[in-house]
């Protein structure tokens, strides 16, 4: 067989990642830092074992498209529109000042001209893959100040692709060509963008209605619509990353894009660790990294401190609060790893030296590394600063409130068992969600319009949050798998009602154990209910015809919800269902 | 460089993506289609970086696939696949091995022996892949025939991977072979060793960390991948130690194995279609030697499984079932043939005629259980007609009876009606079609009836014209409706069991006395409990100690230690 584990770079990187990663873990570090150590560590500037060439390459461009395509499925319109307009203002006015201060530092350091216009363009991206990976973890990106931050990062990429397109364009003779150059980048990430829309549209809820009931289907076109389009950009010379987005936003507008984020994301976790080793590869040595060492300290600590005072003045303004502003901007104070793509491309253009690339590895590393910290800990940071940052408080406020379930009842499939439970469960705790993964359940349930649900498997984490598992006073679960069951016994919080099924009694057993409230055995009940029957007939022919004729009707009761349901959703449910506790009372 | 790479992947996932979808519109394995998109985009898919990704796609899928594994089942395994698996091995192979030299011989290849184990794995090798599709609905069922082919498939996995250990030797003598078994003894028993001491110890230093475990479960399977390939083993076995050594319970066992299927699919999707991308243009010789190996499998494996299984006392419609659920190649022969290829030992146009044939038998495995009844009905059941009756017969045992009540299934629902009966003094008979019960059957109950539900005999020997009731617990739409069928005859009444209220409302349309819903009697229950809870009626401790005293009761009645074969 052929060496693959051995000679693939790519796997010393994964083993050594996980090493240092552990490591790291024991002392508190986030795990970015222990993978571009990583990459330090294997790269030129320490051991020189492994090159940033074909498959790590690849699998670190992957990862980074993988993350684009997450954070595309993440972006719903409903959410955002709201701040639309005002994180454009934001990502104008950032840009603008933050080349304009990045222009002012090089030129005090005293850069040549070529130098500083290539330093101050390449300085002002704010680095996606970072703030996006630990804001996901820590499970803010959704949050106010996370859509804040990743509209300014989605804007700025596409500044990005414009400037790598100057920089690429061979010979750009005059303003005619950069022009021209900038109307054909402008047109196709338009087309993309529409084609994108429409498909979101038109094309994918019918699609991907078919094939989410089956997972593997439903993975892998998923991956190739995001090829497809990656393919795409790649044709049209423009960033495949942006493809993958765009591809990833539309999917988004799905009720399946929860499902999907969760089978992404270890593929993501797997690529972006060879991604952000590859940052840690790319600088070449350490007499060039630090050429300008002192110069990219001064500039690495104006350009923070400058960044996140442009940033907060920006979001300010808008009429954000003050810890969303603050939360916001601090976020933002890096300089992106773009600035070394920039950098490699003006050094192949001519425009700078190596040394200069240096420069701007340390920069990126410094206030990187520094940055990783202040978003893992922009919450106690906020708490330290807040009595001071209280004198930018106003009055009129306009924070869009990013609501969630708390004190809820969480259904677990919708079937038979659990439908005849719901109206009785929104009637003592006012919010019914739903979690089920078959697509025709949810579209039952859409119709009828009157629960709350989650499309997706409930072993994945992504789903188990969208439905605040944590907030939840009632948890019915109807699947009799353990491992599902124990799960949501460990997340649910203490005080909550839980109710399971399960199919043997040391299931039942252990679940006790951990915590439920109650423990359905059907197939016990059916056998208890059988044998009644059962012994009735061969004792009490009339008690058993009785039973049976209740029973019966019972079942034709349970089917004709079934079949209006099916029919017309919504009054059927509220006629058939005597309200109120009167069945016991 | 990258760029092309990319475009490459693309090319991989679209084409896939796009026949999947086909796949998925006629609810077959994707498998097959991979194959075909391979087919279709070969040309583009030749960088040498897209085939070492496909080897990673086949170390995910024997990881994952060891992960799985849970060792308390392979009893069972064994139970169910011993017999027919080992005749498998000693008629079919032989058979397979013959005809592959054979071609060998007549097409020239270098070393006719090897080829012809290759060949010979092909037509034995079952795929559990296409099998999981292909019998999900009657796994979850349970029903003895998807439960039987299940076992085989697993058998069969297990076999590939010692032939791999076997074959990935370059010169075969008995030193190498012993050499290469030992390897792979130490690695998989240092995959049991770090299942005990290291893994856990992993989890606790991720400290609740999801992605540090996925990934430091990669490294696992890296370095078991480093040591495979140090000690010249095949990276398979390498991949099936790494998959021990992972713990699939826990806490964090749902996040690690969400995980690694993710990635295992990605992976393996590029595998397959690497797969299909490395066949030639077929020619003649190819195409004589695919088409052989397709018959073999499509028709003499079956059935071999068939009369062995007919041997071990299944009925025959439960062995053509399962049986016929085991003609495809198998995606461990596609490894075998990949590795062989990669070593230079395998002729292409074997290799070609393998691949094609996986591709055509794993869609036609699909199209055959279109078909599977009317073959049943049409020829199997009258060449075995006779049979079936001597065979009902001999493993029966019944008195005269009269009014008597007539219990399918000997299942958990089935033995609280069984001790019912008992209890009453009531005749009663059973029937059941798990020889695997037999000896139960035979301890515990007065009359039973060993056959088919679906077939007459056996209900004329559990004397169905006398019956009072019928008491059926088997949640299988053709039986309830069979049992309807007969008793417009018999005149009993008739207590049936469905998973639905719809299905349960055609079927007492259909004249059913009765029919059990667990489900709806679930919900009743839970609504009760639900509302006793609100109104403070109970609290939970109440409950579960209630709960609690329950499962004693029934443990004591020996209802418990059975559950695992409902």
């Amino acid at each position: 067989m052929s060496e693959i584990a051995l000679a693939a770079d790519f796997a010393i990187i994964v083993v050594v990642a996980t090493v240092i990663g552990l490591i790291a873990r024991q002392t508190g570090q986030p795990t970015i830092i222990a993978y571009i150590l990583t990459g330090i560590i294997l790269g030129p500037v320490a051991f020189d074992i492994v090159t940033e060439e074909g498959l790590v390459e690849l699998m670190g461009d992957l990862g980074f498209a993988f993350l684009l395509f997450l954070l595309g499925l993440k972006m719903r319109f409903e959410d955002i529109r709201e701040i639309l307009p005002a994180v454009t203002n934001v990502a104008f006015g950032q840009t603008v000042l933050q080349t304009a201060l990045a222009f002012l530092v090089a030129l005090a350091l005293g850069f040549e001209t070529d130098e500083i216009l290539v330093i101050s363009l390449a300085t002002v991206f704010g680095a996606t893959p970072i703030i996006v990976k630990i804001l996901t973890d820590k499970d803010e990106i959704t949050s106010l100040p996370g859509k804040i931050d990743v509209g300014v990062l989605i804007v700025q990429d596409i500044y990005l692709v414009i400037v790598l397109a100057l920089f690429a364009a061979d010979d750009l003779g005059g303003a005619g060509d950069i022009a021209s150059t900038l109307g054909v980048i402008l047109v196709m990430m338009s087309f993309i963008g529409i084609f994108s829309l429409l498909s979101s549209r038109y094309i994918l809820p019918g699609l991907f209605r078919r094939i989410a009931d089956n997972k593997d289907v439903f993975l892998i076109v998923a991956i190739g619509w995001a090829f497809l389009f990656v393919a795409i950009a790649e044709g049209a010379d423009l960033d495949p990353k942006v493809g993958a987005f765009l591809a990833g936003i539309s999917i988004a507008q799905l009720p399946y894009s929860k499902e999907l984020e969760d089978r992404i994301t270890p593929i993501t976790d797997f690529f972006i660790l060879v991604f952000f080793a590859t940052i840690g590869l790319q600088i070449d040595g350490l007499s060039s990294l630090l050429a300008y060492w002192w110069q990219a300290i001064v500039a690495s600590a104006v350009l923070m401190v400058g960044n996140f005072w442009i940033m907060f003045y920006l979001i300010d303004r808008e009429g954000f609060d003050v810890e969303t502003s603050f939360l916001g901007s601090i976020n933002m104070v890096q300089v992106s790893e773009f600035s070394l793509i920039v950098g490699a491309l003006a050094i192949d253009q001519g425009y700078i030296g190596p040394d200069v690339l240096g420069y701007l590895s340390l920069m990126a590393l410094l206030t990187m590394s520094v940055s990783t910290y202040i978003i893992a800990y922009n919450h106690a940071i906020y708490e330290r600063l807040e009595p001071w940052f209280a004198r930018f408080e106003s009055d009129e406020r306009k924070d869009a409130d990013i609501s969630t379930y708390e004190g809820h009842a969480i259904a677990i499939g919708y079937d038979e068992i659990t439908e005849r439970a719901l109206p009785r469960l929104e009637e003592l705790y006012g919010e019914v969600v739903i979690i089920d993964r078959q697509t025709d359940h949810i579209e039952e349930l859409e119709r009828e319009g009157r629960y709350e649900y989650v499309f997706g498997d409930f072993r994945h984490t992504e789903v188990r949050k969208e439905a605040n598992l944590k907030g939840a006073d009632f948890v019915l679960s109807s699947s009799v798998e353990r491992e599902v069951n124990e799960a949501l016994l460990a997340e649910v919080g203490d005080d909550a009602t839980v109710f399971v099924e399960a199919e043997r009694i040391d299931d039942a057993r252990t679940l006790y154990d951990r915590g439920a409230t109650y423990v359905i055995m059907t197939s016990h009940l059916a056998a208890e209910k059988v044998s009644e029957y059962v012994e009735l007939y061969v004792t009490d022919r009339d008690a058993f015809e009785e039973t049976i004729a209740r029973d019966v009707e019972r079942v034709n009761a349970q089917r004709r919800r079934s079949a209006d349901r099916l029919e017309n959703g919504e009054s059927v449910a509220d006629t058939d269902y005597t309200p109120g506790g009167e069945a016991h009372d | 460089m990258t760029e092309e790479l990319v475009i490459a992947l693309a090319v991989v996932f679209v084409t896939a993506g796009v026949l999947s979808l086909i796949a998925n519109q006629f609810g077959l394995s994707p498998i097959p289609f991979y194959i075909i998109a391979g087919l279709i985009a070969g040309r583009f898919v030749t960088e040498s970086e897209i085939i070492v990704l496909a080897q990673w796609g086949i170390a995910f899928l024997v990881f994952a696939f060891a992960i799985r594994i849970d060792f308390a089942d392979v009893e069972t395994v064994l139970r169910d696949a011993e017999l027919a698996s080992a005749t498998q091995l000693i008629v079919v192979a032989p058979i397979a091995f013959g005809v592959g030299y054979l071609f060998g011989d007549l097409f020239g290849f270098a070393d006719p022996v090897r080829n012809a184990v290759y060949f010979s794995a092909a037509v034995v090798l079952s795929s559990s892949l296409v099998g999981g599709v292909l019998l999900g609905s009657e796994i979850r069922e349970n029903l003895v025939h998807g439960r039987l082919a299940s076992s085989i498939h697993f058998f069969d996995d297990l076999v590939a991977i010692a032939l791999l250990l076997i074959l990935s030797t370059e010169v075969v003598t008995a030193d190498a072979i012993a050499a290469q078994i030992g390897y792979g003894v130490v690695l998989v028993i240092s995959g049991l060793v770090l299942y005990r001491h290291g893994f856990p110890l992993l989890v606790r230093l991720a400290d609740g960390d999801g992605e540090l475990v996925l990934v430091g479960s990669i490294s696992i399977l890296i370095a078991f991948l480093a040591a495979a390939e140090y000690v010249g083993v095949s990276i398979v076995v390498g991949a099936f130690a790494a998959g021990v050594a992972i713990r699939s319970d826990g806490t964090q066992a749902l996040e690690v194995q969400n995980g690694i299927s993710s990635i295992t699919d990605f992976f393996v999707a590029i595998f397959f279609v690497t797969v299909g991308a490395l066949v030639a243009i077929p020619s003649l010789e190819v195409l004589v030697i695919a088409a052989t190996l397709s018959a073999l499998v499509l028709a003499l494996n079956p059935l071999v499984h068939v009369l062995s299984f007919i041997y071990e006392g299944y009925d025959a419609r439960t062995a053509f079932l399962a049986g016929s659920s085991l003609n495809q190649v198998s995606e461990f022969a596609l490894i075998i043939a990949i590795q062989a290829l990669l070593m230079g030992t395998i002729a292409d146009p074997l290799f070609d005629a393998i691949i094609l044939a996986a591709a055509v038998t794993m869609l036609l495995t699909f199209l055959g259980r279109r078909t599977e009844d009317v073959v049943y009905e049409t020829v199997v059941a009258r060449l075995f007609r006779g049979q079936r009756t001597r065979k009902v017969d001999e493993r029966s045992s019944v008195d005269e009876l009269e009014d008597h009540v007539l219990v399918v299934g000997y299942g958990r629902i089935g033995r609280r009606i069984v001790e019912t009966l008992e209890d009453n003094d009531v005749p009663y008979v059973v029937l059941e079609n798990d020889p695997v019960l037999w000896d139960e059957l035979d301890a515990e109950c007065r009359n039973y009836v060993l056959g088919d539900a679906l077939a007459e005999y056996p209900w004329e020997k559990a004397q169905i014209g006398d019956a009072a009731l019928v008491c059926s617990t088997v949640d299988h739409r053709p039986v309830s409706e069979t049992i309807l069928e007969l008793e417009t005859d018999a005149d009993a009444d008739v207590l049936l069991r469905s998973e639905s209220a719809a299905v349960a409302s055609d079927l007492l349309e259909a004249g059913a006395t009765h029919v059990a819903v667990p489900n709806v009697l679930a919900g009743e229950q839970l609504l009760a409990t639900v509302d006793a809870l609100a109104a403070g009626e109970t609290d939970p401790e109440t409950l579960e100690r209630e709960q609690r005293d329950y499962f004693q009761a029934l443990e004591r009645y020996g209802f418990a230690t059975r559950d695992e074969r409902v």
